[in-house]
This record gives C-alpha cells, structure tokens and sequence, in this order.
C-alpha cells in the first residue's frame, strides 16, 4: 500500500503533466451528436431487407432439408419419367433395326 | 458483394447441382433396368401389351423373317457396290447406270414388299385394335420416313419455282 501512495513531489510532477496535456477543442454540436447516437443505438434494430429474410430461411437448418428432399424427389421423379421415354425410344429404335435396314427407310 | 446474395446464389447453385444429380442418376437407372438391348422384341411387348402366348407367335415370326432380311440386305449392298463402279469416273447417266440403279430400285421394292408382309403378319398376331396400330405405326416408321423427305423436297422445289 505504500508504494501505491504518492509521494508529493509525483503528485506535483502530475499535476504539471495534466496542465501540459492540451485539452483538444470539442468539433461543433459534439453533445447532441453523443446524444443523437446513444438514441440511435437503443432504438430497435431497423427491418431487414427481403434477401435477408430469404438468406435467413436458407440458412435455417429445417428449411434447408426440406428443400433438399424436395429437389431430390423432383429430380429423381421427372428423371423416372425422361429415363422410361428414353427406354422406349431405344427400344423402339432396336425393334426396328432389326425388321427394317437403314437403307429401307 | 452484399453477403446475403452470396448465400441465396451459393443456395440455387447448390439446389440446381442436388437436382441435376439426382435427375441424371434417375434417367440412366430408369433407361438401364427398362431396356434389353438383347432383346429385340421388349418394345412390342411392352407397346403393345402383349401375353407370352401373343409373344412366342411373334418371335417365331421375327426368327424366320430375320434371315430374309439379311438376305435382301446382302443383295442390296451388292448392288450398291456395283452401282457404285459403274459411276466410277463418269460424268453423265449412261444406259448402264440407269440399269444399275433400276435394279437397286427393284430390289429395294422386294425388300420393302417382304418387311411389309411381315408386319402385316406380325399384326394378325395381335388382338385387332393393337394390330392395326401397330401396323399404322410401323408404316408410319418405315414409309412414312420417305413420304416426308420426299414431302419436304416437293415443298423445297415449289417454293423455289415460286421465286
């Protein structure tokens, strides 16, 4: 504790420091600028913007799978549907290789 | 770049890669189990919805019809390369040429008579409404291919002639 005593003469060379230290000169309105934005901090957060909200909802874990599962079903579904189109055309296409040369058609 | 366009574009690309993905694999799973390439005959079966029955009447029709076929198309391709010295080195149609490519015709004409024979064969193997289409269908493959080059090259030549 006694070393956290000050001994007269750092007290003086203190005080001389401080009078030294010139005090800057506050930029114009300073006061109603602090104030101004100390009420802006405590006013609610503003609305997000709709890409936001959209971003937000991908990200939201739930959303993400759902959305996963049905692009999986879609794809494996229409997929189905062109791979069957495709399996007749090629069928089709054997078939008539076989009955009718190229070169009769 | 504002961060949230980074995700929405980083979530389509990903949602556009998710279905492409599972679309091709389904395609080509679907087009593997469907088709035979050994079997000639699924596409009647399953187009026409044929029994075994209807089935094993076709199959002994398309193994007698088959060796026919190659034969035709054996005289065929001789023909071609017969055609094809004669129009050696030649620059106009000469009575030769003329003769070869008659000939090509006739045998075209047989062979065509022959498939059509057997279609209709194959047809009354069917139940009546089945083999009606599959008869139109087969015309419509065969013949019809001709009928629209030839539709198309009339038209070509109408609409030149109109200029």
């Amino acid at each position: 504790m006694k070393e956290n005593q000050l001994h007269p003469a750092d007290a003086k060379v203190s005080a001389l420091l401080r009078q030294s230290r010139a005090a800057p000169s506050l930029p114009p309105r300073f006061q109603q600028n602090v104030w101004r934005r100390i009420e802006d901090a405590e006013a609610p957060a503003s609305q997000p913007s709709w890409l936001d909200a959209l971003a937000a909802l991908i990200l939201r874990p739930r959303f993400a799978l759902a959305a996963a599962t049905a692009l999986v079903l879609a794809g494996v579904f229409m997929g189905a549907l062109d791979g069957r189109h495709q399996a007749r055309h090629e069928a089709q296409a054997n078939y008539l290789a076989s009955v009718a040369p190229h070169s009769l058609r | 770049m504002n961060r949230s366009l980074i995700i929405l574009l980083g979530a389509l690309a990903l949602g556009a890669a998710i279905f492409a993905g599972s679309y091709f694999a389904s395609q080509r799973a679907t087009v593997m189990c469907c088709t035979n390439p050994a079997d000639d005959l699924s596409w009647l079966r399953d187009e026409f919805h044929l029994g075994d029955a209807e089935m094993a009447r076709i199959h002994a029709l398309h193994e007698g019809y088959l060796p026919k076929c190659a034969e035709m198309c054996a005289k065929i391709a001789a023909k071609k390369i017969e055609l094809d010295n004669v129009l050696d080195n030649r620059t106009n149609v000469t009575a030769e040429v003329q003769a070869k490519l008659d000939e090509l015709a006739a045998l075209r004409a047989e062979c065509q008579a022959q498939m059509l024979q057997h279609f209709v064969e194959v047809s009354q193997t069917m139940p009546a409404e089945q083999g009606r289409r599959y008869l139109a269908e087969m015309q419509k493959l065969t013949l019809g291919a001709h009928e629209q080059m030839e539709q198309s090259m009339s038209s070509d030549t109408a609409h030149e002639h109109h200029h």
